[in-house]
């Protein structure tokens, strides 16, 4: 559990007492709502989203405890915890996984792992001459998708292996810091049935939550590998594409998006689309988050703007309630898109 | 061509199984047929072959998805490109596109939702159909432990697809249930090849154990005595999931659980692990087995008592189909019979949730026309399981086809539920009176099927005797074979050809 234990103690760290436990909870599991999408900007969170999908709530709330028994976080009213120094030392000497990429990889995370497993299969096979055996993927497009791959690479049946074989080789010896196995031995082949994730934290001898959080580390550093040095693989260079990394916008919040570029007010939007006022604005704060030329002139004035930045920089904070306490005059709304818009470049 | 030159050329077998020859002969004679055969024996033969001789499709009407998709693979894997399954898994394009296509495949499986759509019907009205298959017939019947009301509509779909050729398939089914069929879908003249529920090569043993501690113990036992591979049968998740953990530990045994709450991924490398002698023992729910194709089991054990006899003899078939010997345990502790009559009511609305129901559309959200109007979350609130709201949906819609009155609706609805929780009952008594019964095993199972003992087994079950030195393992378990291995190694392994690897 240490890195489990790790990442939640970063996140705590990092949030300051400003959010509650279930801020963080929403962060590891990746929730898409406008709130966790805020946070993650406005505390530096974003390599941690989506990492620990699996996380079941109760399983949460026992490591918080379990921390909280160990000293390692002390309790500041309801459902707010700081780090005690001991929990500080513990994070200084552990520190988290350093390939987690969570905002830029976390939905392309399970189709990467459905095409490299089922390519390693077909591949394996394909070298024994063994035609007849069950795909262990049974997503339609991942099965057309590595019908492509392997029409496209122009390899032989004998080369294809070995050269696969290399790329991963080199690859993974690259990796300072991360151990290869805990993928590899998911890996099914000719013959060979690869361990699911529960065998193969067993195998490893860690917790399932300690064991995703590896795998996704290593997962991580594979498609960083493939993304940033993709013209040294040639094959495995075919995993990511057609794929979008770092799609920032939720599918909603587009649609919003289109319709305020034509010109529609707020309140239009809202009625056009038959949602609440207040989901159109949350989908703003996300473009004042995550789109540099997306303008929030027009919902705050310059002035006011400046003032918001102002008190929050004084009280270095990030709660809306003690700013909205100092500038009555803006709106919630109002605050949150200036922390959105400016936040996180004050901070960092 | 002769059959066994078909057989050779499409399936790669010298000869056929029991019963696949005579089933086969009808139907290319042009005779509807009724054919049970017993678990394990390539039922799905009987269609495939007579695929590769008729010029038109096949049409397969299958209750399950999971058992669609593994004879879609399986014909896949024979090399047979013109297969297809339409069903819920499709997105209305590709299901456009299929049925724009009909007439290009050889092999249609379909599920009975999909025969309900008057627009699918008449697709399938344009094609030349050879041949139409009834896949687990017995779910047409009311008397069959596994009824399925939209099933009981498929002779109306036959009729109106012009009478086709029909088989209709089943591995158990009693007589009344065989009548039923053969009324049910309109072919009297069916020709019925009825091969016997016997497996001579599976020995019966029950065995009385008082409490979970000593029978969790037995198994232990057993699952080190016997020789692998191996399944053991649970009525619930959590204690196969326990029982897969203690064999790991306490007997050092390549085991794992298998049951419909683990994700996809996980059911197929687990059924993988296990063809490939990788595992020794799966600790299952009933949700294991279909379509795994295994020949070496080497024995079933059963934890909890299954709920009928059909569904026993299902299980423990999946053992011993390389014809040798095998063996069935079942362990039972007084009053086991508690839990499948508590699953068998589970599995039905309660008389509370029907009247509930009836009051939500007695205020407002009528049936109109044949349309069910229900709000949303209806389903949640009466507390309807998955199971229970489809069957109240399938009820519902045929009362307002028949125009009934919401009043006799409800009693009509009410009057089914009892007689299938009745007739649940009667199975499970029917179970227990075997598991209680001290006349030889293998005869009260024949009798139940109406058969008769023909021969004297040498090892047929714990009350006629047997020599339980057969079943014994032959050697000492292996260590699991990942032992040691490094990643590098493993990995060359897979994608290295042996040449280059030494």
């Amino acid at each position: 559990m240490e890195w489990v234990e790790s990442v939640i103690l970063y996140c705590l760290k990092k949030i300051n007492n400003e959010r509650t436990i279930y801020s963080v909870y929403h962060i590891l599991k990746g929730k898409k709502s406008s709130q966790t999408i805020q946070d993650i900007h406005l505390y530096s969170l974003k390599r941690l989203f989506g990492v620990l999908e699996p996380l079941a709530r109760d399983s949460f709330e026992e490591i918080i405890h379990c921390m909280r028994d160990n000293g390692w976080i002390i309790e500041q009213g309801e459902q707010k915890y700081l780090l005690s120094s001991s929990g500080e030392q513990r994070l200084k000497n552990i520190g988290i996984p350093i390939f987690l990429n969570g905002w830029r990889y976390h939905h392309v995370t399970t189709i990467f792992w459905e095409r490299f497993s089922l390519l390693v299969q077909v591949v394996s096979n394909l070298i024994n001459q063994e035609s007849s055996y069950i795909p262990i993927q049974k997503n339609k497009k991942v099965l057309f998708w590595v019908k492509a791959v392997l029409k496209e690479s122009h390899l032989s049946r004998s080369e294809i292996g070995e050269k696969l074989y290399e790329e991963l080789n080199e690859c993974f010896e690259d990796g300072k810091g991360i151990d290869p196995s805990m993928i590899v031995f998911r890996l099914t082949g000719f013959r060979q049935i690869g361990l699911t994730a529960q065998q193969a934290s067993k195998k490893m001898n860690v917790n399932v939550y300690e064991y995703h959080l590896t795998f996704t580390n290593t997962l991580h550093y594979l498609i960083e590998k493939i993304e940033t040095r993709g013209a040294n693989f040639p094959i495995l260079t075919h995993l990511l594409k057609g794929l979008e990394l770092g799609d920032e916008l939720t599918i909603t919040a587009r649609k919003t998006w289109k319709l305020l570029s034509q010109g529609y007010s707020i309140e239009m939007i809202a009625k056009n689309r038959n949602l609440k006022t207040s989901t159109i604005e949350d989908h703003l704060v996300e473009f004042a988050l995550q789109i540099d030329r997306f303008s929030i002139d027009a919902f705050v004035d310059k002035e006011l703007q400046l003032e918001i930045l102002q008190i929050a920089n004084q009280a270095a904070t990030k709660q809306l309630k003690l700013i909205k306490e100092k500038v009555s005059r803006a709106s919630y709304f109002q605050i949150r898109l200036v922390l959105a818009k400016y936040g996180d470049r004050q901070w960092n | 061509m002769e059959l066994e030159n078909l057989l050779k050329k499409h399936f790669g077998y010298l000869s056929f199984k029991t019963g696949q020859k005579e089933a086969i002969s009808a139907i290319l004679n042009g005779q509807h047929t009724l054919a049970m055969l017993p678990t394990g024996t390539g039922k799905s033969l009987c269609y495939q072959l007579p695929g590769y001789v008729f010029d038109g499709s096949i049409l397969i009407v299958s209750p399950l998805l999971s058992l669609m998709q593994d004879q879609v693979e399986q014909l896949g894997r024979l090399g047979e490109k013109r297969v297809v399954a339409l069903n819920s898994f499709l997105s209305l394009e590709e299901k456009n596109y299929v049925l724009d296509r009909l007439q290009d495949y050889k092999f249609i499986f379909i599920s009975p939702e999909m025969l309900q759509s008057s627009f699918i019907l008449q697709k399938l009205r344009n094609l030349a159909i050879s041949l139409f298959v009834v896949d687990e017939a017995h779910c047409i019947s009311q008397w069959g432990y596994d009824f399925r009301p939209d099933y009981s509509k498929l002779g109306e779909i036959r009729k109106s697809l012009g009478c086709p050729l029909t088989l209709a398939l089943t591995a158990t089914a009693t007589r009344k249930v065989r009548k039923d069929i053969i009324q049910s879908l309109g072919i009297e003249d069916a020709v019925k090849v009825e091969s016997t529920i016997d497996r001579p090569n599976i020995a019966i043993w029950i065995e009385e154990i008082e409490g979970y501690q000593k029978k969790t113990d037995r198994v232990l036992e057993l699952a080190a005595k016997l020789e692998k591979p191996g399944i053991i049968y649970f009525s619930s998740k959590k204690m196969a999931e326990q029982m897969a953990l203690l064999l790991e530990e306490k007997n050092n045994c390549n085991a794992s659980a298998y049951h419909g709450g683990l994700d996809q991924d996980t059911r197929i490398l687990i059924q993988q692990q296990f063809i490939h002698n990788q595992l020794d023992v799966i600790c299952a729910t009933s949700a294991f087995g279909m379509g795994v194709n295994k020949e070496n089991i080497r024995f079933i054990i059963h934890f909890h008592m299954p709920m009928q006899i059909e569904s026993y003899l299902q299980e423990i078939g999946r053992a011993g189909r390389d014809g040798l010997a095998s063996i069935a345990y079942l362990l039972y502790s007084p009053g086991d019979e508690q839990l499948p009559f508590q699953l068998a009511e589970s599995e039905l609305p309660s008389e509370q949730q029907i009247d509930w129901l009836f009051h939500e559309l007695e205020i407002g959200h009528g049936i109109k026309g044949d349309a069910l109007q229900f709000n949303q979350g209806t389903q949640e609130r009466g507390g309807f399981s998955e199971v229970q709201w489809r069957l109240v949906e399938n009820l519902l819609r045929k009362e307002a086809k028949e125009k009934s009155s919401l009043l006799d609706c409800k009693e009509s609805i009410k009057e089914f539920v009892n007689e299938r929780i009745t007739m649940k009952k009667k199975n499970i008594y029917q179970m227990l009176q075997w598991i209680l019964s001290n006349r030889c095993r293998r005869e009260f199972l024949l009798n139940y099927f109406e058969e008769q003992v023909t021969s004297r087994i040498e090892q047929c079950c714990d009350i006629c005797g047997i020599d339980e030195k057969n079943y014994s393992a032959s050697h000492k378990l292996r260590k699991n074979h990942l032992g040691k291995i490094e990643w590098k190694e493993y990995l060359a392994g897979l994608l290295l050809n042996s040449e280059l690897r030494e």
